[in-house]
């Protein structure tokens, strides 16, 4: 254990139960702000507390929670309530409301906290605290007090999940059903002022959304259920407070809020980039995978184009036999098209396992060199290949108007996409032609290869026959 | 033209919508008989959403009022169903196919109520009904526009309703949808209920609906459609721009006045 890792005081255990506390319950709120865009008015909410704390203080003359949150909560709620106000009722717009209101309550806000330090002199210097936050600051009493919030806030979100949902996913079919839709939106307003109120004291106002929305966008990349994102979020946020407290705590002179925001910017960093599926590596991988699928075609194709050059007669006219591969070496794959060498190995390797293709030895004759040749079914896949190349040139020239010459770039990326559903479609949509706008036959799906075991293609179309 | 219809499952007195003073819908005026497929029909800018949007009390009125099944809405909720636009939700929530149909068991269940099983099972057979029974628990950005406007469909299916209002539940789907929704409102009009569904194609209008709705922000006729597709009144529906009335509801948007007392 470090040194400087004291567990046993109990100011440690304070900071971490309170930032936690804090933090996870912003982010279940703030899972409902990300879902149903409303991230910046979070942000305008969480600087217009600032002249209720202001206000409360000159009233109540008191720095306690008691006395200021209720303050900043009336402040927070008048907040949201003038921003929907402003949008509903005149002819700008949400946006700019929101900008709206954030600037005159905190400028208002900044107004009273000077105007409060001029007149009361020393007293104000609690209330430094709610622009930056001061976790430190966090008392026992206080501690109560977030957890009694942080609990209602999970209970509420609970019990109104379902409301919850629908409000979020769907305004206009919730209304439609009855649902007491402002009562529910007037609720989660104030669940979400509440997570700010005593949010401010750790993070301060200037923070907040951070707290709000950082979990929830971190959240969203490892899953598609709204009840696991709701867990996650807080996980993320409970994370990111534990972290950012260690920090400040170990490290003298470091301020809480901004180090809670900063470990939590670190796991959405980590999110957007690791998260299966949605996150950023995951996505190159994909892409990567499809390059070599693209690479391997590239090389049946080449083997078709081949057996089609050596006989014609045969290759693409229905019952007129199999065509064979060819054997071709690696220096003739190469003239055939630009593969780069390495990958073109390592995709020949790969189709070799899948046996699409086979090693050949150079025969005794010496009339055939050693390289490579498509198994029946190697072929059979090049041909599926060239058809939908020929069948999309064919559709682009035909249905698309686009010039015969302006058309090849477009199948050479399509024809690597074009899933068995997508090929009969085309292939009904253009009646099931011959030959594409360059005069080449196309291949009918079983006009070539054995009759075999099927592994590369579903049956494609019956009338194809 | 007008037709007295009795015992309307929908009726429609006086209704005026306005959006920022200008007129959206001018004094409209038709009821619809039970069991029907009625298609609302009209130009771009006509109304046609606003009109069902007006009806299901999603946008104010200026005047006038709709009834369903001769009471307020407000009182036979349970009985109407709603769809909207698919473009009007973001298909990247988090939910799945299974999760927006079971919010057409929202209503019945009530406020704070867990839904059940037997909403689960409904759900469930109303996405078999629309043919995405294998796609219950797929993530609903996954799939493609057709399936989403199925998706709806069966939320709306699961609502078990008696009145439908469909807002272009034919935009921008593919051929199997199409389909699907043509084969399931018809079976919905065999068992008695009442579809009304916006609809922007003229040419198939002819072809998919028993009643039509002519709207260009006034009602220009309604009626079983032999009756209602006549060459004359496509022609005012379509054609001939209502000048006058465009000129005032364009005098009321620019001064920013009411035109209701």
């Amino acid at each position: 254990m470090p040194q400087w890792l004291h567990l046993d005081d109990p100011n440690l255990w304070l900071v971490l139960a309170g930032t936690v506390l804090v933090g996870a319950a912003s982010a279940l709120v703030g899972v409902f702000a990300f879902l149903r865009r409303r991230a910046l008015v979070g942000d305008a909410v969480a600087h217009s507390v600032l002249p209720g704390i202001a206000l409360a203080f000159v009233v109540g003359q008191s720095r306690s929670l008691a006395v200021l949150l209720p303050g900043a909560f009336i402040s927070g709620l008048l907040a949201l309530w003038s921003i929907d106000a402003i949008a509903r009722n005149s002819r700008i717009k949400p946006d700019a409301a929101t900008g709206l209101v954030l600037s005159v309550f905190f400028g208002t806000g900044i107004l009273l906290m000077t105007w409060i330090q001029r007149s009361q002199g020393a007293a104000q210097a609690g209330l430094d605290r709610f622009l930056f936050g001061q976790a430190a600051g966090i008392l026992p009493t206080d501690l109560y007090l977030f957890a009694a919030v942080a609990a209602f806030l999970a209970v509420c979100i609970a019990i109104a999940l379902k409301e919850f949902r629908l409000l979020s996913f769907d305004p206009e079919f919730a209304r439609a059903i009855g649902m007491p839709f402002r009562s529910l939106e007037g609720l989660l307003a104030v669940l979400t002022v509440l997570a700010v109120v005593i949010g401010v004291q750790t993070v301060g106002v200037v923070l907040m959304a951070a707290l709000l929305i950082t979990p929830a966008a971190a959240a969203r990349f490892w899953t598609d259920r709204l009840g696991t994102m709701l867990l996650l979020a807080a996980g993320i946020a409970a994370m990111g407070s534990m972290a950012g407290s260690m920090v400040s705590y170990a490290v003298p002179r470091q301020p809480t809020g901004p180090w809670i925001i900063v470990a939590l910017s670190a796991l959405a960093l980590a999110s957007m980039a690791f998260a299966p599926r949605r996150g950023w590596l995951a996505q190159r991988i994909r892409l990567a995978a499809y390059r070599r699928k693209i690479a391997r075609e590239n090389v049946l194709k080449a083997f078709w184009h081949a057996a089609e050059e050596q006989r014609p007669e045969v290759a693409s006219v229905p019952g007129a036999g199999h065509p064979t591969s060819p054997v071709l070496s690696e220096a003739q794959l190469l003239e055939r098209r630009a593969f780069v060498p390495r990958s073109l190995r390592r995709s020949m390797r790969k189709l070799a396992r899948q046996g699409l293709l086979q090693a050949v030895q150079a025969q005794p004759d010496a009339v055939s060199a050693a390289g490579w040749q498509a198994t029946p079914e190697g072929l059979r896949a090049g041909a599926r290949l060239a058809r939908i190349h020929r069948l999309w040139e064919l559709y682009l020239t035909e249905k698309l108007r686009i010039a015969p010459d302006h058309v090849h770039d477009d199948a050479e990326a399509i024809e690597h996409l074009i899933t068995p559903e997508l090929e009969a479609e085309l292939e009904a949509v253009l009646d099931h032609p011959e030959r594409d706008p360059h005069g080449s036959a196309i291949p009918r799906p079983n006009g070539t290869g054995s009759r075999g075991k099927d592994r590369t293609e579903k049956p494609i179309n019956p009338k194809a026959g | 033209m007008t037709t007295a219809i009795a015992d309307p499952v929908l009726e429609v007195h006086d209704l005026t919508v306005t959006y920022r003073q200008k007129p959206a819908l001018w004094d409209i005026d038709f009821g619809i008989p039970q069991g029907v497929l009625v298609g609302v029909v009209g130009p771009n800018g006509a109304g046609k959403s606003t009109l069902i949007k007006a009806i299901m009390d999603l946008v104010p009125t200026a005047s006038g009022y709709a009834n369903c099944f001769g009471q307020s809405l407000d009182e036979v909720r349970q009985r109407v169903s709603y769809v909207p636009q698919r473009e009007s939700v973001d298909w990247d929530f988090p939910a799945s196919a299974l999760d927006v149909v079971l919010m057409g068991r929202y209503g019945k269940r009530g406020l704070f109520r867990r839904l059940s099983n037997r909403d689960r099972r409904v759900a469930r057979e109303c996405l078999r009904t629309v043919g995405l029974e294998a796609f219950a628990d797929r993530q609903i950005a996954q799939l493609s526009g057709g399936q989403q406007q199925r998706v709806f469909l069966a939320r709306a299916l699961a609502q078990e309703a008696d009145l439908y209002l469909m807002d272009e539940p034919f935009a921008g789907v593919d051929a199997a949808t199409e389909r699907t929704t043509l084969e399931l409102l018809g079976e919905l009009r065999d068992q008695g209920k009442t579809i009304v569904v916006v609809h922007h194609d003229l040419q198939t209008a002819a072809e998919y609906f028993d009643w039509i709705v002519l709207l260009n922000t006034r009602l220009v006729a309604y009626g079983p459609k032999a009756e209602v597709f006549t060459p004359e009144l496509l022609q005012e529906t379509y054609g001939g721009s209502l000048t006058l009335l465009a000129n005032v509801s364009e005098l009321a948007r620019k001064q920013n006045l009411p035109v209701r007392e």
